[in-house]
Parts: structure tokens; C-alpha cells; sequence
């Protein structure tokens, strides 16, 4: 489904700034995989979801999706095909539209826009029908303006709308690290019931290591740019955060220090 | 009070398209497009000049207004392809007009004297006879031919804002981000907004040549400030942020912005001081806003900057 060759991404090049953001990245991700990915502070998590998302381009290597070469595609060009949700609430959705409008657009993922009308009668029974399934009463407010909803409602539609024209792949970044434990459990859940019901590829970033054990049926670790662990189903299914915190000091050489992650638990 | 009425509705009618294409790459794209300063006047030139050499003057103002699309394209190009700030893409346009304009005219101002006017051949196509009307009747007959296209700009640009191409240009001005994620060439749709709004604003131009009989270079001079009085005008007359109040309210704005500048000359108020006024006016109702938020909660005022203009809140 996605495959990764010997990805490189630098950032300032050349300078004292200079960061390997990527470091020889190779993943192969079966369709149908929720791989779940941690990693300290600049591992290069977020760069390899923006690598994907072609926000940023690689510097080396090659990207491929579905067996097409889209190394380098523009980020509107692959969009038909990935589903992507940032941490902050405002980044996915279009604040002073209403939930109907951010709904019809989605809708309209990587098709052709043209003077269609928008919003239509069956357009709307559709976006009734998936809010109703989330269980927060946004299908009452279709003709709200996305910015009179919470963190966790904004986030909530941003999921709706990243799997409402069926994508091949779902990129998540954290996207409940902002909301408080409750509502964060709540997004979760929507998340799990839309990824097992759509059969979607998800590659998710997490900052808790409980939840990167509990989702998905893969987990990744990521390091200074580098993948150091890949542990598959069978073996996450028996893996504690202790065990989680040992095989990183034992690959990696350093001490796991990034307190949000392990007060995270 | 006749006379202002009829110079409001006259001026504001036509000033109403220029309105219309401002608030469209301002307020909804949140493009602020200096092109228009030389859009209008080119608009005007590109008409004298053509019924000069004697197209039909209906020909002419949409020779005008289209003469606007290539203006905007061409800002949105240096914008989008070179990435040229859009404020130094807008000037350099306009000051590349200002050369296309007095090569096509070959001089700083044309004069339509004696010549049929757009006005004069769509009474004539609708069976009046121009020089059978008193001047108040002819005036009368103007402003409903002006209503008539002002109207129909308005519903044509409510419905295509409606539309998922229309929510595109919304989006993009929204959170442009966010947009391009689904899927949306945004330079494409900044192209396309640039090319519609510098349409309107030359056939605003076409227009004011038509009404008033002649072109001159200088005329685009603080219509970018007027035309953006109007649109806050006309938002804070509905004192709504709804998209289709904002775009009535703009024609209604400027109408009432030129209602207003009739007063004023009415009043023998000094004309040279309207522009300097009409900034100030700009400048307070963009300020008060900020003024507020600054009284209320002092460190969120960040989320709210002012673009081009017009009090953008993108929190």
C-alpha cells in the first residue's frame, strides 16, 4: 500500500541549523494496516506523515502509493487519496463556513469542482446520516459555523471529513493530543469505529505510549530520523510500557527522555 | 435632494460592480488586490478608445471589463507562479497599465463627445428614443438600466458562491491550508478570483466612462479606498457577516458612500479634502474592532489581524 525507499529530508541544509529530519527511511505498510507511531521530540514523526501528505517534498528516495509513483505529486494531487488530521483543531476544518459547507468540500475530495450547487437535499440527508453516527449532535447544527464548535467537535468533523470520500490512507498527527482526556477518549473511539468500518490505512502518531499499544495492529518507534522498532501484531499484543521503554534504551543507545511521553501514562 | 438621490444610485450603481469585486478578493478570498487602482481606469480607456474607433459602445464596455480579467491574471501569475508579494504584484501591474493605457489612447484622456453611449443603445434596443426624454426621465432610465445589471451581478455572484467551485474561493480565503489538503490547486482558485473581481471592478470602470463621456488615466486614484468604505459601509448597514448580506451590502454601501460624497459637495464641503476624509473613515472602522479586543482581552489580540484592509478573523 505505501512504500518508502530510502527517504531522506533534511531541514536548513548546510547551515548550523541543519537537521536530518529523515534518515534513511524504508516502510512497507500492507493495505488495511493502523500502524501506530512514537517517538521522541524531533524524531521526524510529523515530517514522515508530511513526507506522505506531500507538504514537504523528500530530498532523496521515493514515495509510493498503491503501487504509483507519487514522489513527487503536489500535496492537491494526492489529496484524493489520503485523509489527513493535524493536532490543532483550527488546521482542518474552515472556521467561518458552516458544518455543511466543510462537509460538501470533503465530499468533493480530489474530484473536479464545478458549478454544481453545493449544498443539495441529498448531500445534506448524507451529511445527517454520518454525523448521526458519531453521537454528538452536530446533525442538528448543519448551518453552524465550524468556529462556534469546541476543540473536540472541530475535531470530530475534521475526522468526518478526512474519511467522507473514502481515502486510501488516513494520516492522523496527534490529533487528540489537544483535547482534554475525556473528549480525547471520545475522538478516539469515533476514530477506532471509522477506521475498522471503512477498512482504512492509518498510520497514527501518538505521544502516549498506552495508546500506541492499544490501537492498530502495528507499532513503529521512531528516532533521530530513523525507524528502531517495528513490532508487529502478534507481538504487541504481549508488549508493556516498561518492555516498550527497554527495547528503545537497548536499540537506540540512549535513555528514553522526553517526559511528556512517559507522564503521557 | 433629488439630485442626491439620483447621483446615489447613479454612481453607486456603478461603483457598485467595483464593490462587488473587492469584497471578493479582499473580504472573501482574503487577497488584498491593488490591482484594481489600475483596473478601473483601464477598463474606462479600453472603452473610450474602442467606441472611438467605433465599435458599438455595448461592444466597447465589454471589451472594458474583459481588458480587467487580463489585468488580474496577470497579477495573480507574478503572485502565484513567481511568488511576488501580491501588494508589489498588484503595483507593478498597475503601473504597467498606466503605459497600455496611453498607448491605447495616445493621449492622458479621451472624450466621447457627440458619441452614442452604451446607455443611449439600450434604451434604443428597448424601442425609447433618447432625445425624447427629459433629462430627469433619462437619468431615470439609466439607473434602471444599471439596476437591472447590478441585480443580476449580485444573484449571479450569490449563486456561484454556493457552488462547490464558489466554496473553493471561500475555503481558500478561510484556511487555505485546509483546503489544498482536499484536493484544491489554490493558485488556480486565487487565479480565478483575481480574473472575476478585476472583471467587475473594469466593467465598474466601462461604466463610469460611459456615464460621464470621457477616460482619463487618473481616474483609478483612491477608488481601491472608496470601494472599500463601501463594502464596510454596507456591513455594518446589515451589521451581518453573512455572505449574502455582504454582498447586497455592498451594492447598498455604495450607494450610500456616494449618496454621502453628494451631500458633501452639496454642502459645499471642500472636494479636495473627500479622500482624506474617506481613508480616515476606513481607518476608524478597521481600528474600532481592534480597539475592542485589545479592551477586552488583552493577549488574544494576535488571532486578529488586519488584511488589506478588512478585519479578518481567523481564530
Amino acid at each position: 500500500m505505501i512504500k518508502l525507499k530510502g527517504v531522506y529530508k533534511v531541514y536548513f541544509p548546510q547551515t548550523p541549523n541543519q537537521v536530518i529530519a529523515l534518515n534513511n527511511i524504508n516502510i512497507n505498510v500492507r493495505e488495511g494496516d493502523f500502524v501506530t507511531i512514537i517517538g521522541s521530540n524531533g524524531a521526524g514523526k510529523s515530517t514522515l506523515l508530511k513526507i506522505l501528505a506531500g507538504i514537504d517534498k523528500v530530498d532523496m528516495g521515493q514515495v509510493e502509493l498503491a503501487g504509483e509513483d507519487i514522489t513527487n505529486y503536489p500535496e492537491y494531487a494526492r489529496a484524493k487519496d489520503i485523509g489527513r488530521i493535524d493536532q490543532n483543531p483550527l488546521v482542518s476544518t474552515a472556521a467561518q463556513m458552516t458544518i455543511e459547507e466543510n462537509l460538501a468540500m470533503a465530499y468533493m475530495r480530489g474530484k473536479k469542482r464545478g458549478l454544481h450547487k453545493g449544498i443539495t437535499k441529498k448531500r445534506q440527508e448524507l451529511f445527517r446520516d454520518v454525523l448521526k453516527s458519531i453521537n454528538m449532535g452536530l446533525e442538528k447544527r448543519l448551518q453552524v459555523p465550524v468556529n462556534t464548535l469546541s476543540g473536540g467537535q472541530r475535531q470530530a468533523l475534521a475526522l468526518i471529513m478526512a474519511t467522507l470520500a473514502e481515502p486510501k490512507l488516513l494520516l492522523l498527527d496527534e490529533h487528540t493530543a489537544a483535547l482534554d482526556p475525556k473528549v480525547a477518549k471520545e475522538i478516539m473511539d469515533i476514530t477506532c469505529k471509522i477506521v475498522e468500518t471503512k477498512k482504512l490505512t492509518t498510520l497514527m502518531i501518538t505521544h502516549n505510549m498506552e495508546q500506541a499499544i492499544k490501537f492498530g495492529n502495528r507499532l513503529m518507534m521512531m528516532h533521530r530520523g530513523k525507524i528502531i522498532l517495528d513490532i508487529d501484531e502478534v507481538e504487541k499484543a504481549r508488549l508493556t510500557i516498561p518492555q516498550l521503554i527497554e527495547k528503545f534504551t537497548a536499540v537506540s543507545g540512549d535513555v528514553f527522555a522526553d517526559d511528556r511521553v512517559l507522564l503521557a501514562n | 435632494m433629488e439630485n442626491i438621490i439620483i447621483n446615489g444610485l447613479q454612481q453607486g450603481f456603478i461603483y457598485g460592480f467595483m464593490a462587488l469585486g473587492v469584497l471578493l478578493t479582499f473580504k472573501i478570498l482574503d487577497f488584498p488586490d491593488l490591482t484594481v487602482e489600475g483596473t478601473f481606469p483601464l477598463g474606462s480607456a479600453i472603452t473610450a478608445k474602442a467606441v472611438v474607433v467605433g465599435f458599438n459602445p455595448v461592444l466597447a464596455v465589454l471589451l472594458g471589463a474583459l481588458s480587467g480579467c487580463l489585468a488580474g491574471l496577470a497579477t495573480g501569475l507574478m503572485h502565484t507562479k513567481l511568488k511576488i508579494n501580491y501588494i508589489l504584484a498588484g503595483i507593478l501591474t498597475t503601473s504597467g497599465i498606466y503605459t497600455v493605457m496611453l498607448r491605447t489612447m495616445g493621449q492622458p484622456n479621451l472624450s466621447l463627445l457627440n458619441k452614442k453611449s452604451f446607455f443611449g443603445i439600450v434604451l434604443s434596443s428597448c424601442g425609447i428614443v433618447e432625445k425624447e426624454l427629459t433629462l430627469f426621465q433619462y437619468q431615470a432610465a439609466t439607473i434602471t438600466i444599471l439596476l437591472v445589471m447590478i441585480v443580476a451581478a449580485r444573484v449571479l455572484l450569490g449563486w456561484f458562491m454556493k457552488t462547490d467551485l464558489g466554496f473553493t474561493i471561500r475555503a481558500t480565503g478561510d484556511n487555505e491550508k485546509m483546503i489544498r489538503s482536499l484536493g484544491v490547486n489554490t493558485d488556480r482558485i486565487k487565479l480565478l478570483t483575481l480574473v472575476i473581481s478585476n472583471f467587475l471592478v473594469a466593467l465598474s470602470g466601462a461604466l463610469a466612462c460611459q456615464s460621464q463621456g470621457f477616460a482619463d488615466v487618473g481616474m483609478g486614484i483612491g477608488v481601491l479606498v472608496a470601494a472599500i468604505a463601501s463594502v464596510i459601509v454596507g456591513e455594518m448597514f446589515f451589521g451581518s457577516k453573512k455572505l449574502s448580506l455582504l454582498l447586497t451590502g455592498a451594492v447598498v454601501g455604495s450607494v450610500i458612500y456616494r449618496a454621502l460624497l453628494s451631500i458633501g459637495l452639496r454642502l459645499n464641503l471642500p472636494a479636495e479634502d473627500f479622500k482624506m476624509v474617506t481613508a480616515l473613515l476606513v481607518l476608524l472602522a478597521l481600528a474600532i474592532p481592534k480597539i475592542k479586543i485589545r479592551v477586552k482581552k488583552p493577549s488574544l489580540d494576535r488571532n486578529t489581524h488586519v488584511v488589506g484592509g478588512i478585519n479578518s478573523d481567523k481564530a
